[in-house]
């Protein structure tokens, strides 16, 4: 009764089930393998042994273990560029070569890097933490490093890794003139000298003979047309080839030739690449305005002031809440009683004489004068004298008024 | 004795119908809730730009998914969207300029366009003629907006290919 | 054979909890000592409840199922396991979804591993279960043969169910990193259901959340994707396998009855343990003549569960090992101004897309989209087709479970013609096609495709 049947398969089946288990062991090892196989554990722990030799152990535990990534919520870039590239914001390594190189101090200046991450500027795919997807251009990432490496191939004429600087342009297509933008400078020199605006509508502005390039960077790169174009495949391409000659790419073309040498081809090529729709917020991008524009008129009423008798009062601040009409002194905010006749105003209010006053004041000016405008006992003896001045002006005005009002009504009530 | 029976087995039926209708009326409303009501589309009707601005001859508008054609005065309206399954069909430049008689109007056809999702092919005038595309290319009306002059595309309203908008 | 000659070891312990419903091993017996204590652990462990205390030898063959069924059971676990994690990691927003799979992809610790693992396991399953169904079809699995009270017929529509489930999960996962690929596959997929007449439109609107593809839509996919189809997949799945049950086993199990049948056993105690027989709706003496005997069944426990835990432990390891070295695809960030060229759907769908684009059909003036009749028509009639095709096959019952009978000769051939022809289809759609779906040969070099610099 208490029998056991015995499988038919037990042969087989025990064996089987072990190399199971064995290669299931054998995948945990693999997947463990392939999360320690990246090239940034590589550079890390060199980059940490640099750190150590030249600024000292101290100094190596600095070096921030395992991936690292700038965020920049603005520009919803994740930039891990950093995981690698960590000597890029370190001092002293600056003849190592890439990845371990610091990153050249000038550009930082008005770019920090955490408010522009790496690829803002440099082009290719921050997500990635491994070299070929990083730089690409690697399948479904066609946009690569704007580097060297994409200028030797793009046998840019100079200067190799001019291409970075159409993403500057992204950003500074408003400037006549960016500084370290060589190539793209050229374009715009080049876009002024040869009147492309007669045919072209160029930022905004210009003829309609020819396409409007306002946004024609962002134009996708299987729109053109690459029946007549030989080698690469690529917008940029195909610009420089039209540069040269228009009519090779496009027969029926209006455009004329140039005759633009390989390096002008590239430089406009780059700049029109450039002219993208750019997302960034408004402080990105230089230029914006941050005013309101004044008028002429306000313009020339500021100028008047600072030039005028009234411009110490200017200066030093009093006039943002005081007028003094006396000397041509018109407060913007007029919070302030009117500084004509603070002489005999001030006795009148608070009792006592100016230079009292001014010495130890009470209320509002008391706050004032200790914390936004502090007069040095010199300058307040000059407020007084400038004060004085300002009454005997107010009362010489006063005098003129009471004298001229009459003549003057009459001579308006007579039209 | 049946009477106040069968009455009770009614109002018995009744609360059970009542209660399961009143069951399925809340599952119903609730699926309703997945039913939109409006749609985050783009406008249809979108101002284009001045018509004078347009190159003589083809161009494509990505946002719109719309070619728009201008010989001297006359403009018209292809859409660039696949009528097989809605995929953007591209332009290819012919190498020679083919004029076509469509609907008793001539039509001077400087493209033809490809489908890259299931190999449709178009004419210069839209007209289908190879792969699954099941009919011709939309055309869409075009007129002039009456605030600034620009063009104005409906894309709304398809019109016949004999529909050509010329400036005056 | 060999089992009736070998003394039982150990039962003289067992005597005291020999109570009905008392079991001496109540989580699990991996080594049972004996029939009783292997089928003891059958009654009362949860996992195994759903096997029968003895399984009919040959139905544990491995080239008369090929455990297609298994190992599509198996890589739905898989599936479920792996899909945990990514659902803690990724984000349903159209302005976050590619981010997130990005994020997977390239810093998450075993990321990548992770989406490889959910993406070749569906990629698998989509595989193994249509090659379960050629199976089932093939070996008639889905007739009824002599047994009592079987129902096979149904259990064969609920299997076109999980296909049918199957597919939609795959696609539905598909769209959610938000991708090219996932885009365009909307709006191919979507275009395909609003060219249906009259109510196209209306569910593609539904399907959408609106005209356009947006928020609304990618959120709409994820909840199927990881909700709805799930737990409909879920609830298809327990009944499938109770079905299973109920029906008495796989069709190869009706063999046992072709067994001459043995005249007097003494009754004995393991009956009572025998879920089979109550299942089947026949009493316990009748059925133990055959299904019973030593010569044509073997416990459950262990042979059955070391089978499966080949088949499922053995799936895992290969997923696992080949995840490693492939890299489950993402494209292009989603961009609704550039449509991809060639523009592909998946594999498993590239045959469908293939008769897209061929059955536009042209009678007179009158055009017939083939967006409705190779998309919608088609698919639905061969559903359909499929659903009702147990009711249609009159072949004897006597070939129920074997591979290749006489009397369903024909219609074997009918169906393996058309499996080829799904198979062609998918080869020249996956590897034969190129830009603007021009045709090339899978060694020929496509045309350099333009990049932007």
């Amino acid at each position: 009764m208490e029998k056991r049947t015995d499988s038919p398969y037990p042969k087989i089946d025990r064996p089987v089930l072990a190399a199971v288990g064995v290669l299931l062991v054998i995948s945990c090892a693999l997947f463990a393998w392939s999360d320690r196989k990246h090239d940034w554990r590589y550079y890390q722990a060199e980059f940490k042994r640099r750190v150590a030799d030249k600024l000292g152990s101290e100094k190596a535990k600095q070096v921030r273990p395992g991936l690292q990534q700038i965020w920049v919520a603005d520009l919803k870039r994740a930039d891990r560029c950093i995981t690698c590239h960590q000597a890029a914001l370190w001092r002293g390594f600056e003849t190592d070569e890439e990845p371990l190189r610091t990153h050249s101090p000038a550009p930082f200046k008005n770019h920090p890097v955490e408010k522009y991450g790496c690829t803002s500027c440099h082009g290719g795919q921050g997500y990635a933490v491994d070299a070929a997807e990083a730089h690409g251009p690697i399948e479904h990432w066609e946009e690569p490093v704007l580097g060297k490496t994409l200028g030797e191939a793009y046998s840019l004429v100079d200067d190799k890794s001019a291409a970075m600087q159409m993403n500057c342009n992204i950003c500074h297509r408003y400037d006549r003139e960016t500084k370290g933008a060589d190539a793209i400078n050229l374009g715009k020199k080049l876009v002024v000298e040869k009147g492309c605006r007669a045919c072209h509508v160029v930022n905004g502005r210009g003829g309609t003979i020819g396409p409007d390039l306002t946004f024609v960077g962002e134009k996708a790169a299987e729109q053109y047309e690459y029946g007549r174009l030989s080698g690469q495949k690529t917008s940029f391409a195909w610009h420089v080839a039209h540069f040269k000659d228009p009519r090779a790419l496009v027969p029926d073309t209006v455009m004329p030739n140039f005759h633009f040498s390989t390096k002008e081809a590239q430089a406009l090529s780059m700049l029109v690449l450039s002219w993208k729709k750019a997302p960034a917020p408004a402080d990105y991008r230089p230029g914006t305005p941050r005013t309101d524009p004044q008028t002429q008129a306000e313009v020339e009423a500021e100028q008047r002031m600072k030039t005028g008798p009234g411009a110490w009062f200017v200066k030093t601040g009093c006039f943002v809440c005081h007028s003094i009409q006396a000397l041509g002194v018109k407060s913007p905010a007029q919070i302030g009683p009117d500084l004509s006749n603070a002489v005999e105003d001030v006795q009148s209010r608070f009792g006592r004489t100016l230079d009292d006053f001014l010495r130890e004041p009470t209320g509002t000016m008391s706050v004032v004068l200790s914390r936004q405008i502090v007069l040095s006992p010199e300058e307040k003896a000059v407020a007084i004298g400038k004060l004085r001045e300002a009454f005997a002006e107010y009362q010489k005005q006063k005098a003129e008024e009471a004298k001229g009002r009459r003549p003057a009504t009459s001579v308006s009530s007579s039209h | 004795m049946s009477e106040p029976k069968s009455r009770r087995e009614v109002f018995l039926k009744l609360g059970f119908g009542a209660g399961v209708a009143a069951l399925g009326a809340q599952a119903v409303a609730s699926l309703r809730s997945l039913v939109p009501n409006v749609s985050y589309d783009a406008p249809t009707t979108v101002k284009l730009g001045m018509p004078l601005d347009f190159p003589d001859g083809m161009k494509f508008l990505p946002d719109e998914r719309l070619f728009v054609f201008r010989e001297g005065k006359t403009f018209h309206a292809v859409s660039a969207v696949c009528t097989h399954l809605g995929c953007t069909v591209r332009a290819e430049a012919l190498s020679q300029p083919v004029t076509k008689t469509v609907r008793g109007v001539p039509l001077r056809m400087t493209h033809r366009f490809l489908c890259p999702c299931h190999g449709s092919k178009y004419e210069g005038d839209g007209t289908n003629v190879a792969g699954p595309a099941p009919k011709p290319l939309t055309w869409y009306f075009l007129s002039l907006a009456p605030d600034d002059g620009q063009l104005v595309v409906d894309l709304a309203l398809p019109v016949g290919q004999d529909f050509r908008f010329t400036l005056v | 054979m060999s089992s009736t000659s070998k003394a039982p070891a150990t039962s003289g312990k067992d005597t005291p909890l020999e109570a009905p419903g008392v079991h001496a091993k109540p989580l699990w017996s991996v080594k049972p000592a004996s029939d009783r204590e292997a089928g003891d652990a059958v009654v009362s462990n949860f996992l195994l409840h759903w096997f029968p205390a003895k399984t009919y030898k040959p139905s544990l063959d491995w080239n008369y199922s090929f455990w297609l069924g298994t190992a599509s059971a198996a890589l739905l676990l898989l599936l479920t396991v792996s899909g945990l994690p990514l659902l803690f990691l990724y984000v349903p927003s159209v302005e976050r979804a590619y981010g997130s799979v990005k994020d997977i992809e390239y810093v998450i610790t075993f990321g990548f591993w992770i989406r490889a693992v959910h993406r070749l396991a569906a990629h698998l399953m989509v595989a193994v279960v249509f090659l379960h169904m050629v199976r089932v079809f093939l070996t008639g699995a889905y007739k009824n043969g002599r047994g009592q009270g079987q129902k096979r017929e149904w259990n064969w529509v609920l299997g076109v169910g999980l296909l049918l489930s199957t597919l939609l999960l795959s696609f539905t996962g598909y769209l959610l990193p938000w991708d090219q690929l996932a885009y365009w596959a909307i709006t191919v997929g979507t275009n395909i259901a609003s060219s249906v007449p009259f109510v196209g439109p209306t569910i593609r609107e539904l399907l959408l959340g609106g005209r356009a593809i947006d928020q609304a839509t990618l959120i709409r996919f994820y909840v199927l994707h990881v909700i709805a189809l799930p737990a409909a997949i879920g609830v298809l799945f327990l009944y499938h396998m109770w079905r299973v049950r109920k029906d008495g086993g796989l069709a190869r199990a009706d063999g046992a009855m072709l067994l001459p049948e043995k005249a007097a056993e003494a009754p004995s105690k393991t009956k009572t343990y025998t879920l089979l027989g109550v299942a089947r709706g026949t009493s316990p003496a009748v059925k133990a003549s055959t299904l019973e005997r030593p010569e044509t069944t073997v416990n459950s426990i262990p042979d059955l569960t070391r089978r499966i835990a080949i088949v499922v432990l053995g799936i895992f390891a290969v997923v696992s090992i080949a995840s490693v070295f492939y890299h489950a695809p993402l494209e292009e960030p989603a961009n609704a101004l550039v449509t991809p060229n060639p523009a592909k759907a998946p594999w498993y769908f590239l045959w469908l897309q293939e008769i897209v684009t061929d059955t536009t059909v042209k009678i007179g003036s009158f055009t017939i989209n083939g967006a409705f009749l190779g998309g919608v028509l088609l698919p639905g009639a061969l559903v359909l087709l499929m659903t009702v095709w147990p009711w249609l096959d009159k072949s004897a019952p006597g070939s129920a479970g074997v591979w290749f009978p006489n009397d369903r000769r024909t219609q074997n051939i009918v169906f393996l013609l058309f499996v080829a022809f799904v198979l062609v289809l998918t080869f020249i759609g996956t590897f034969c096609r190129g830009p603007y779906w021009h045709l090339y040969w899978p060694w020929e070099a496509w045309p350099e495709l333009p990049t932007r610099i």
